[in-house]
């Protein structure tokens, strides 16, 4: 369970329900590994996060809350198995749920695809996503659900969704970074994160934020499959988090992996807490 | 209630299905694969079929689950109050009043079709 969350594992009765009804926050575990291309290991992604927020204090003196009293409740991980489109569409159930009861899931992963879970849940109109990589290939590997091609399905697939905004991208392959170029996709390279501010381009819009780990110089984040230098600072991360939460109906945090001694996953802990205060205090 | 027990895995979209004691309709069905152990999960995301109040649930597929029993018929509009409008159920002969949802117009005479469970009906 995460630390100072409730816990509300998934109702077998529901008659069970009423507790997971009135929650503010819903987090939910993917812990997908099926089409890493790399270093394996976002299986245990969901288990380690969670560990490694147990040293947390509960206050955060600068939103003065505390994290127990923002009604997270922790419904455990959907476990993953091996047909991905299949644990997708269940996953993205199991996250719309949260939606219609008013709560905002927050998801973590697992391997980047499944972003596209969240995205079929909770239907933004802005996929604003902080990753190293453009993850616009149409297929890799022959594979469309590949995790480095869920940008490119949640653009393509996700009627709702009418852009992407790319925070901290800084490699991709020439398609991709032809597909880039589009009208619909804005790319902020690593040296211009700390500068950007969304501005107004998300008041009175549907929100989803994304932080693949590997949008952190590997330097801090290590703990993932697909390691690429030159990368953010982790507050650079956090002051992002910070801005687009109170906007946000849906948040993720994939690709951490347990290849390191638990920095990855405390900063991906504490980047979920960050967006369950920023978003209270919103 | 009118109802009958199945199994959840016999559930499937299009079909009723009872949730937090009201009679949904079910617009997606998803099951989980087993872990190593477990039994194999389903998830059933549903629409109150008089509330419009959308519900889900996840229970194993060999669960026990109530389906409600609604009929469907057939009736003619006797006459039209305000709100409210006669209808004949043209099986019964019965006269009932109901409530006209407000994105439908009526008028005497014309036939129509309604749900029925109980004492809840719902034109479609």
């Amino acid at each position: 369970m995460f630390p100072g969350a409730t816990d509300d594992g998934e109702a077998t009765d529901t008659a069970d329900r009423s507790t997971r009804d009135g929650a503010n926050f819903v987090v939910v575990g993917a812990p997908l590994d099926a089409t890493t291309t790399f270093q394996p290991g976002t299986r245990f992604g969901p288990r380690r996060i969670r560990s490694l927020a147990e040293p947390f204090d509960d206050y955060d003196s600068r939103t003065d809350q505390h994290f127990s009293t923002l009604s997270v409740a922790d419904r455990g991980d959907v476990r993953a198995w091996n047909d991905v489109p299949e644990y997708l569409e269940y996953l993205a159930s199991t996250l719309r749920e949260a939606v219609w009861n008013d709560a905002v899931p927050l998801m973590l992963g697992g391997e980047h695809t499944v972003s596209l879970a969240g995205v079929r849940a909770v239907e933004p109109e802005v996929f604003v996503c902080l990753d190293a990589h453009l993850d616009l290939y149409d297929a890799y590997d022959g594979n469309p659900l590949s995790h480095a091609a869920v940008t490119r399905r949640i653009l393509e697939d996700v009627d709702a969704v009418e852009e992407v905004v790319l925070l901290g991208a800084r490699t991709g392959s020439e398609t991709e970074w032809e597909r880039a170029a589009a009208d619909d996709v804005t790319v902020v390279p690593p040296e211009a994160v700390g500068e950007w501010s969304p501005g107004d381009r998300l008041a009175d819009r549907e929100v989803y934020l994304s932080v693949d780990i590997d949008a952190a110089d590997p330097g801090y984040a290590p703990g993932t499959g697909t390691m690429e230098p030159f990368g953010l600072e982790p507050r650079e991360l956090r002051d992002v988090v910070r801005e687009v939460a109170p906007h946000a109906g849906g948040f993720d945090v994939v690709e951490v992996n347990d290849r390191d001694d638990g920095q990855t996953a405390a900063l991906a802990a504490k980047l979920v807490r960050e967006f369950v205060f920023s978003h209270a205090d919103g | 209630m009118a109802k009958q027990q199945t199994e959840v895995r016999e559930l499937q979209e299009g079909s009723y299905v009872m949730i937090d004691d009201t009679p949904c309709k079910i617009n997606a069905y998803s099951t989980a694969k087993p872990g190593k152990h477990g039994s194999a999960k389903a998830r059933v995301e549903a629409e109150g079929v008089f509330d419009g109040k959308k519900r889900s649930l996840s229970q194993p597929v060999d669960a026990k689950i109530w389906v409600p029993i609604i009929e469907r018929k057939n009736g003619q509009v006797v006459s039209v109050d305000g709100n409210d409008m006669q209808v004949m159920d043209l099986e019964t002969y019965e006269t009932i009043t109901m409530r006209i949802p407000d994105d439908i117009d009526v008028s005497p005479d014309e036939n129509i079709e309604y749900l029925e469970m109980e004492d809840q009906r719902k034109i479609v």
